[in-house]
């Protein structure tokens, strides 16, 4: 079988020194479906944009059906027959699907844009690839299923003999899902090459008759997927760079902090992002949630944060609802937030180190003196938690947007972990951060839940971090809490993997007093 | 890290300097091309506004609304909703200040009773204003901006119908009201420079407003939330209801404006159309960076310029017109911030560089 496209030994580093892909090798064959698996962070997207033009590469080279090729920007990579669908659409949804079809390349009649003809070629494409949609419809009237498509019509429209689907099946419904892998059977059956995205090892089994799995930037291995089972290739994907250790004692639970209750969330079309989520954090423990990311872990979090609404159940914090319940009522009823996003919810660059440190607080009776605020006693604190967390700066006035991504971090901690809660939802607390403040942070999560007996929940992506700090440990996977474990730190990497990727799913039974 | 910022303010001034001369040096050229007599055209611009005690005093006169009308902005601006409605505020305000005063002139109260009355009736006329597009924007989140311009043209006519038909003064040949009390008009002070005592209200409006924002715990509010409205809400704050209350806030000191402009320059309300110092307000406010304390010095800076239009229209063959041009570049070069960016960046990364060697040499 010949190769349509091969990347040799691709590195990658971007200027903040992450080194995003290391000699990787990667090649697609003629009539294959190919899957890239690996996990958030793992380095798919980035060769991905490497070969579509995107991203400039360090060091390696590109071969299209045997040629050597720079391939200088998208347009570049389009002309080369290379079609790349993207998991955010990028469709003009005024427009109509010929329009949006034949955007960039459009068919010209006496110097105009031949509607027409564009609509004729459209539907010619749309019907010998078998996709049901009206080339006259605007896209704004489309289901998400039906976009999809015109985002494969576009590809097609221009050439593309490759096709990158970015994750393709994450925002389907299971029947459109059929449909979808249906027309790409047809599609590798009329000579396109496809490489699949995906974090789902059930569909890569079914349909790709190749996978390559990458970890770390780095590749683990190309193999065909007849003989392979999901296991095997979970086991590949999922695993520690450096097995970090953190010393703890056994916890000493005391009684329920947060009680989440049978809570459904669902979204804006009408997918359940939480799906009867259950479970209990106690005084002194930290459980842990681990998951590939979009498996509902963010929405747990804005919902314990009061920070969007859900369907239905309960959410009890020391022992009274937060249903319906502003932020501040939330917060006065014992909670800490981390957020996953520093720069979008932890902090406000702009403001002054100080502000940022009492901002949930300065609003509270005794940081006023009269009808102004205590200058003193907020200066007094800012100077003692700086001094604290170590937090790196020239004064507390200084605007945080101007420290590194680590001290901007402590700076969240600092409030957090001072503001009297006895439950701390910490959402990946230590992402992109050096390792030095990463390893502080940790400590004092535990630290904090043995000495102050505060109940913490940790929802991280980072395998290490999830494993190490917990006590317990869950699994989120499609809104569901799909495993649980007594002691996280005896969970093998394998397992967890496993469980994360669905290729096992404990039943209700077996989590029976774990959740 | 210290010098990083040792860099960003020195760049700030700079960025600053730089526009106000590129901008002097566009009305030169321009000067230089359309005028017989450049130099003195010139001299005119730059020095004619200090020529005599009048002409300063008119300065400060005008910079006295511009001020106001600068911190009414200053609220809308520290939680990013351009309202721009105290463009008709100042002139509804204006007109309600003359037919309260003229309704209540038979009681003949006194002066500390009355001003003190109009500004209430000013600020209530601004809050009520300024409810109507943060209303909107709260419930239905509707466009600020699109609203408030809409409401300006209404407002316009509401004043101008109760103008005509509320208090017109009949004897009179043009259109006017009817005169306001004595009692509302305020005196002029420091003698040949016959400056407004108005000059005592914008003082106290900006120490008002500078306290509000950097001492009490509502301007920190507002603060949080223009700087970033999600980490305001994930902290506790309501993003939404803060960002209502500043609108009306900034819609009261519209009102102060329109009242003190009233008060101190006209015995008669007479504007059929509003006359732009909203607008004014929202310049001065982007030259103040939004701060209540720079205010006034943007204000003075704007009023300024204008005198020096003046001064150059009446005193030369130049239109006043030709001052927007240059009034339009300097807001352009002090409002874009990323103005200059590349040289600032450039001796960021040269100081870490230097950082960094010394470091190093240290370590040697």
């Amino acid at each position: 079988m010949a190769e349509v496209m091969r990347m040799q030994d691709i590195t990658k580093i971007y200027p903040n020194g992450f080194v995003a892909n290391k000699d990787i090798t990667f090649a697609v064959g003629e009539h294959e479906i190919h899957a890239l698996v690996g996990e958030n962070g793992a380095g798919k997207t980035t060769l991905m944009k490497i070969l579509f033009g995107m991203e400039a590469p360090q060091e390696g080279k590109i071969f299209i059906n045997g040629k050597e090729e720079k391939i200088a920007n998208p347009l570049d990579a389009i002309a080369k027959g290379i079609g790349m669908v993207h998991q955010h659409f990028m469709l003009v949804p005024s427009l109509t699907v010929a329009e949006n079809v034949t955007l960039g390349a459009e068919p010209m009649k006496n110097g105009l844009f031949d509607f027409d003809g564009a609509v004729k070629a459209t539907q010619e494409i749309a019907d010998k690839y078998n996709f049901n949609v009206d080339a006259l419809q605007k896209v704004s009237d489309l289901s998400v299923g039906q976009m999809q498509k015109v985002e494969i019509l576009k590809a097609l429209y221009k050439g593309a003999k490759l096709l990158i689907l970015d994750e393709p099946t994450a925002v389907l419904t299971p029947q459109e899902t059929e449909e979808l892998f249906e027309q790409l059977f047809k599609l590798r059956d009329s000579g396109v090459s496809i490489i699949f995205i995906s974090h789902k090892l059930e569909e890569v089994m079914r349909i790709c008759s190749k996978v390559t799995v990458l970890r770390h930037g780095r590749c683990m291995g190309s193999m065909d997927i007849a003989g392979l089972n999901e296991a095997a290739i979970s086991k590949l994907m999922v695993g520690r760079d450096v097995v970090l250790k953190i010393d703890k004692e056994a916890p000493k639970l005391g009684k329920p902090v947060v009680e989440i209750q049978n809570v459904v969330k669902i979204n804006s079309i009408g997918k359940n992002v939480l799906d009867n989520v259950n479970f209990t954090i106690h005084e002194g423990e930290v459980v842990g949630i681990a998951g590939v990311e979009g498996n509902g872990q963010t929405e747990l979090s804005e919902v314990l944060a009061g920070l969007s609404s859900f369907a239905s159940g309960d959410i009890k914090l020391n022992g009274q609802s937060i249903k319906g319940k502003t932020v501040r009522e939330i917060r006065d009823q014992g909670m800490a937030y981390i957020a996953e996003d520093r720069m979008v919810e932890g902090v406000a660059g702009d403001m002054s180190i100080k502000m940022n440190i009492v901002a949930d607080r300065f609003t509270k009776p005794d940081f006023k003196k009269g009808m102004f605020m205590d200058a003193k006693k907020i200066n007094d604190i800012a100077d003692q938690y700086i001094k604290d967390f170590e937090i790196l700066c020239d004064s507390k006035d200084q605007p945080v947007r101007m420290l590194s991504g680590g001290n901007i971090q402590k700076v969240v901690v600092a409030r957090e972990f001072t503001s009297g809660a006895n439950f701390i939802l910490a959402c990946q607390p230590t992402r992109g951060i050096d390792v030095g403040t990463a390893e502080m942070i940790r400590k004092t999560i535990v630290k904090k839940s043995r000495e102050e007996g505060t109940a913490t929940l940790l929802i991280s992506a980072d395998l290490n971090e999830v494993l190490e700090c917990s006590d317990r440990l869950l699994v989120m996977r499609k809104g569901k809490i799909a495993a649980a474990f007594p002691k996280a730190n005896e969970v093998s990497e394998e397992t967890l993997g496993e469980y994360m990727l669905g290729v096992k799913e404990m039943t209700q039974e077996e989590m029976e007093g774990l959740l | 890290m210290n010098k990083t910022q040792k860099i960003e303010s020195m760049m700030e001034v700079v960025r600053i300097l730089v526009g106000l001369v590129i901008a002097y040096a566009v009305a030169l050229a321009i000067l230089f091309a359309i005028s017989e007599d450049p130099i003195y055209i010139v001299q005119q611009f730059v020095l004619g506004p200090f020529s005599s005690p009048r002409r300063i005093g008119t300065i400060i006169n005008l910079a006295i609304p511009f001020t106001i009308c600068g911190l009414s902005m200053c609220f809308m601006y520290a939680v990013n909703k351009f309202n721009l409605v105290g463009e008709g505020i100042f002139m509804l305000s204006a007109c309600m200040v003359t037919w309260v005063s003229i309704l209540l002139a038979p009681m003949n109260l006194p002066s500390v009773v009355m001003v003190p009355v109009m500004l209430i009736v000013a600020m209530l006329t601004g809050i009520a204003v300024s409810f109507i597009p943060a209303i909107m924007d709260r419930k239905f989140n509707a466009n600020v901006v699109v609203v408030s311009l809409m409401l300006n043209s209404v407002i316009q006519s509401l004043a101008t119908w109760i103008l005509r038909y509320q208090m017109r003064d009949s004897s009179i040949a043009y259109l006017g009201s009817l005169e306001t009390p004595a009692s509302i008009q305020l005196p002029k002070i420091f003698g040949s420079f016959r400056i407004q005592s108005g000059l005592f209200i914008a003082i106290i409006c900006v120490v008002v407003v500078a306290i509000l924002f950097y001492k009490t715990a509502f301007g920190w509010k507002m603060r949080l939330v223009g700087a970033n409205p999600r980490f305001a809400t994930a902290v506790g704050l309501s993003a939404v209801s803060i960002s209502f209350i500043a609108q009306l806030a900034g819609g009261a000191f519209a009102g102060i404006a329109g009242a003190t402009e009233m008060m101190s320059n006209y015995t008669r309300f007479q504007w059929t159309t509003t006359t732009q110092h909203g607008f004014d307000g929202l310049l001065v406010a982007v030259l103040a960076k939004k701060n209540p304390v720079l205010v006034p010095i943007g204000a003075l800076f704007l009023a300024y310029i204008r005198i020096g239009a003046d001064v150059v229209n009446t005193s030369g063959d130049i239109p006043t017109e030709f001052v927007t041009v240059i009034q339009g570049i300097i807001i352009l070069l002090v409002a874009a911030e990323s103005f200059l960016s590349g040289t600032k960046n450039k001796l960021i990364f040269k100081a870490a560089e230097k950082e960094e060697k010394a470091k190093e040499a240290k370590a040697a």
